[in-house]
């Protein structure tokens, strides 16, 4: 039996009705329109296998139908094969420390108590987001458009956490580390640092919610840094440890990884690599197709609606293109209401292909300071994809 | 099988799965685990407000074929990482398998000797080539 015809059988059925009263109904649709493999790990539902351990699972998009992703289909990604699988909250601790005069030792009930919280919601995306879709191919997880997510992210912003500790004067750069370790001693454990005026803007959090619920373990419970508008590799999950430097921070996975092309929108020829690059940092300006989906079945006349959505750094996006004939003619997409600067926002457009046959439906969303997607782009590390997106529908 | 037991079969599965719907932290393999390990039983069904959390991380990697290197790639590679690092990546060419070898030993901390990592570029080319001269992109690092 072909996949059409198991389709039909779950209509046949009648499992659509029992499936609307389940949480997981969309994943039913998800086995059967995705030829990649599914696995469940502990707290998440069913989702995309790309490696096992350290596990790299990615969202199928329809949950993007959604504008807060659910924390069990949220990405995982993690660096090094020992990830925290075991955490007591009666012994944890974010420990806070270097150049301050008030070293602290916080348990994450002190967090919830002791500090005014703050809630963002804000998208998560992983840097190697779309890897898979470069030209020629580059080495590294195989994502699709998957690795992102946006949730309402609860927590304790970094600056009030700073200011009980009490710079000392000179502080240059804060650095995060998680209960990950190396799997050897030679390899370097993964800690990343933002510049202390970042780390104290204010939007800087660390989060012990995410949509009003506890983190999952894979996605960094109980405590996960968050770098609104930034790049996922700067959030960093299961955080123990916040340490103020007085000089730069430099270790493997700030001067060696994660580093860009210091050129527009991080693009460099395969030809020509750059020899200057700098840290990944701000997310450029892109758009995800959520609707139709690759195996929805239209119909000329029948009026459908396409949709997906659309974030940037957190300037705001404010205008969406949609093309249903592979780019030779636009329209304005209808925006749904801004839910946060830092969110993603929702685009809609209704359409009723006249006739059967192959349509390109392609996206280009334009942020408030005119940054827009890109037409080609390429980089030896696949990071920051934002290419206008085309996704060919059947119509019949 | 014909196509009506197939149907029945497809029909049986579903109706299992829709019933498991209101159970999402019912993981199977959790289960699994709980029958194996009556200790790791206790930690996973302790109560959500329990100061203890815990999981156990599914274990389900693949198992590659025999050849040349693959003693060598299984004491180096997979001492960190699944298997599934590498059959995850599109086909590359010889060169990029070098050169992500040589990132492992050189930039991560692998522990392998150039020998070695000769030896397991031929067998990471073995299952995983792209036939042809190309030249793939070096110094890729990060992700």
């Amino acid at each position: 039996m072909n996949r059409r015809g198991f389709l039909q059988l779950i209509g046949a059925t009648g499992a659509a009705a029992l499936m609307s009263s389940c949480n997981r109904v969309s994943s039913v649709v998800g086995v059967l329109s995705s030829p990649t493999e599914l696995v469940r790990f502990p707290e998440k539902t069913e989702m995309i296998l790309l490696t096992d351990r350290p596990p790299q699972l990615e969202t199928p998009i329809h949950y993007f139908r959604q504008d807060l992703t659910p924390n069990e289909a949220f990405f995982v990604r993690w660096h090094l094969e020992g990830i925290p699988t075991f955490v007591d909250l009666r012994t944890f601790r974010l420990n806070v420390g270097g150049h301050v005069r008030q070293p602290l030792q916080l348990s994450v009930d002190e967090l919830r108590s002791q500090f005014e919280p703050i809630s963002i919601i804000a998208v998560n995306q992983c840097s190697g987001n779309s890897r898979s879709f470069f030209k020629p191919r580059v080495p590294g997880g195989q994502w699709k458009h998957g690795a992102v997510g946006n949730a309402k992210w609860t927590g304790v912003p970094v600056k009030s956490i700073l200011d009980r500790a009490q710079l000392k004067s000179g502080a240059v750069d804060v650095s995060f580390n998680g209960l990950d370790v190396p799997p050897l001693p030679s390899v370097s454990d993964f800690v990343k640092a933002l510049s202390i005026d970042h780390a104290r803007d204010g939007d800087v959090m660390i989060a012990y919610a995410m949509n009003d619920q506890a983190l999952p373990m894979v996605n960094g419970f109980p405590l996960r840094l968050v770098v609104p508008g930034w790049y996922g590799t700067y959030w960093v999950k299961a955080l123990s440890d916040i340490t103020v430097l007085p000089q730069p921070f430099s270790n493997f996975w700030t001067d060696k990884a994660y580093r860009i092309p210091n050129a527009p929108n991080g693009t460099e020829s395969p030809k020509d690599l750059a020899k200057d690059t700098v840290p990944i940092n701000k997310f450029n300006v892109r758009s995800i197709f959520v609707r139709p989906d690759p195996n929805e079945i239209l119909h000329p006349g029948m009026q459908t609606e396409i949709e997906g959505v659309a974030f940037d750094s957190g300037y705001g996006i404010r205008r969406v293109e949609v093309s249903t004939d592979g780019g030779a003619n636009w329209a304005d997409a209808r925006l749904d209401p801004e839910i946060g600067k830092y969110s993603w926002r929702r685009w809609r457009m209704p359409w009723t292909p006249r006739n059967r046959g192959q349509y390109r439906l392609m996206a280009c969303a334009t942020n408030a300071v005119g940054e827009t997607q890109s037409k080609e782009q390429w980089n030896r590390s696949g990071f920051m994809w934002n290419v206008i997106q085309k996704v060919d529908v059947k119509v019949g | 099988m014909t196509k009506k037991t197939k149907t029945l079969v497809l029909a049986l599965g579903l109706g299992v799965f829709v019933a498991g719907c209101g159970h999402p932290s019912n993981i199977s393999k959790e289960a699994d685990h709980r029958i194996a390990n009556p200790k790791m039983e206790l930690m996973l069904d302790s109560k959500a407000d329990s100061p203890v959390h815990a999981i156990v991380m599914p274990h389900d990697e693949p198992a590659f074929p025999p050849g040349p290197g693959r003693d060598e790639f299984v004491a180096a590679c997979v001492v960190c990482h699944s298997p599934r690092y590498i059959t995850m990546q599109p086909r590359f060419s010889r060169s990029t398998w070098l050169s992500e070898v040589n990132k492992m030993k050189d930039v991560y901390g692998a522990h392998i000797s150039d020998e070695q990592a000769l030896k397991i570029t031929d067998y990471l080319f073995s299952i995983n080539g792209k036939a042809g001269r190309g030249q793939g992109p070096k110094g890729t690092y990060g992700e």
